[in-house]
């Protein structure tokens, strides 16, 4: 098969839902164009931003680094340590290894020196690894990006990922999440840090393959803690349809993000999850695992956290109250060893 | 016994290796493996397969999985 593109060159990455099939050369042209019409069209990034790039070690986030850096943007990333065994420490190792060969150095927060590593904090509070998880790196990522200047917060969610939490929102119709599901979470007073998402229009079988054909070393192993997440179910739903239907994700996705949508209400409603308080007690329903905002009360400005000063809309922020319960529940375990 | 060369489809999340007879497409070696197109890409070396490549007997793929949870 030759590039649909050049028409000379063998064709290395074959793009149904694009009727298209690239060479190397082509599929690079064609891949940085999908992410900079992404960002130019929902105007995520400018180009005097500072952008925090939150990298994990996988295929999404090495990648955007690397678009991004090409595309000129001043980036620095991120990497949070979650204190699985074995899997963080071969994450950070990617992370270090590919900064390394751009000649930058990441941030890196080690969740243990915190006091909070992911498995053991979620055992104590008895909830979901993925729920712990996302409340302690939103508040992370914020928090980095606001001592450290940054104008942004930048992920690697990608088309897949989107697509999958929007049908789960729509499955649990889950209005609130609905209303707030969008690449751009805007910024707001008391030092909420805006997030983006440049990689919602390309796929993950499209950002594995620039990465590989670029050279991106990247973990290729899944975080152990998410073999039963939910947003993989929605996942390999919406890839049965897309086998047969070719484009449906794009569809389904740019149909929902269309202004003139019901179901959500723009950017400016999205509300900042960062701030947004933690569901008390209970495990997060499934429905929960997928979506990012945990909502609540989360209009007007927010107010500083009383315990840390984060920008919050309770009275304490969902990280400190988190590790307040782990801290609890640690005592509480202690004591019972000591009787 | 003389056993034919034939095409290892190596899958290396899984820690699985078939052994499938040639020649075969992409695609069809997929399908055996029981592996959905969108989920994946097709690796032979530093080369990235497409799903109509033509892969021969005593050839090696790998297939690898693309989808990220959580």
């Amino acid at each position: 098969m030759k590039c649909k593109r050049c028409r000379r060159a063998e064709a290395a990455v074959d793009l149904p839902s694009h009727h298209a099939a690239f060479c190397p050369d082509c599929f690079f042209l064609f891949f940085r164009r999908q992410v900079t019409e992404g960002i130019r069209k929902l105007r995520l990034l400018a180009p005097e931003d500072r952008v925090l790039v939150c990298v994990s070690g996988g295929k999404d986030s090495l990648v955007l680094w690397d678009v991004l850096m090409d595309e000129g943007y001043e980036t620095e990333g991120l990497y949070i340590d979650l204190g699985i065994d074995g899997y963080s420490d071969r994450s950070k190792e990617k992370v270090l290894a590919y900064a390394a060969s751009r000649g930058k150095t990441p941030i890196v927060i080690e969740l243990a020196k915190e006091g909070i590593p992911i498995p053991e904090a979620a055992r104590c509070v008895r909830m979901q690894e993925c729920s712990v998880c996302g409340t302690v790196k939103r508040y992370f990522f914020n928090r980095v990006a606001a001592e450290g200047k940054f104008t942004v917060v930048a992920t690697g969610h990608n088309l897949d990922d989107e697509t999958a939490r929007l049908l789960g929102n729509l499955l649990h119709w889950q209005r609130d999440h609905l209303a707030r599901q969008h690449p751009l979470l805007p910024g707001a007073g008391g030092g909420l840090v805006r997030k983006v998402k440049p990689l919602w229009r390309v796929s993950e079988v499209e950002t594995a393959a620039y990465g590989f054909l670029k050279g991106i070393d990247y973990v290729t192993e899944e975080c152990p803690m998410s073999e039963d997440a939910t947003s993989l179910v929605y996942k390999e739903a919406l890839s049965r349809i897309e086998d047969r239907m070719p484009g449906t994700r794009i569809v389904f996705y740019k149909g929902f993000l269309d202004p003139s949508n019901p179901l959500r209400k723009g950017p400016e409603a999205a509300a900042p999850a960062d701030a947004a308080p933690m569901p008390e007690d209970a495990p997060v329903p499934d429905a929960m695992r997928v979506t990012e905002v945990d909502a609540e009360e989360d209009v007007g400005t927010p107010r500083a956290c009383a315990s840390c000063g984060a920008p919050t809309y309770a009275e304490t922020c969902s990280y400190c109250r988190l590790k307040e319960r782990v801290r609890k529940a640690r005592s509480l375990r202690a004591a019972k060893v000591s009787r | 016994m003389y056993n034919a060369p034939m095409i290892t489809v190596r899958l290396p999340q899984k820690k699985k290796e078939l052994e499938i007879p040639g020649p075969r497409r992409v695609m069809d070696l997929l399908a055996e493996a029981g592996v959905r197109p969108t989920t994946v890409i097709v690796t032979q070396g530093r080369k990235l397969l497409t799903k109509d490549h033509r892969v021969e007997d005593g050839e090696t793929i790998d297939i690898i999985s693309v989808v990220s949870g959580g």
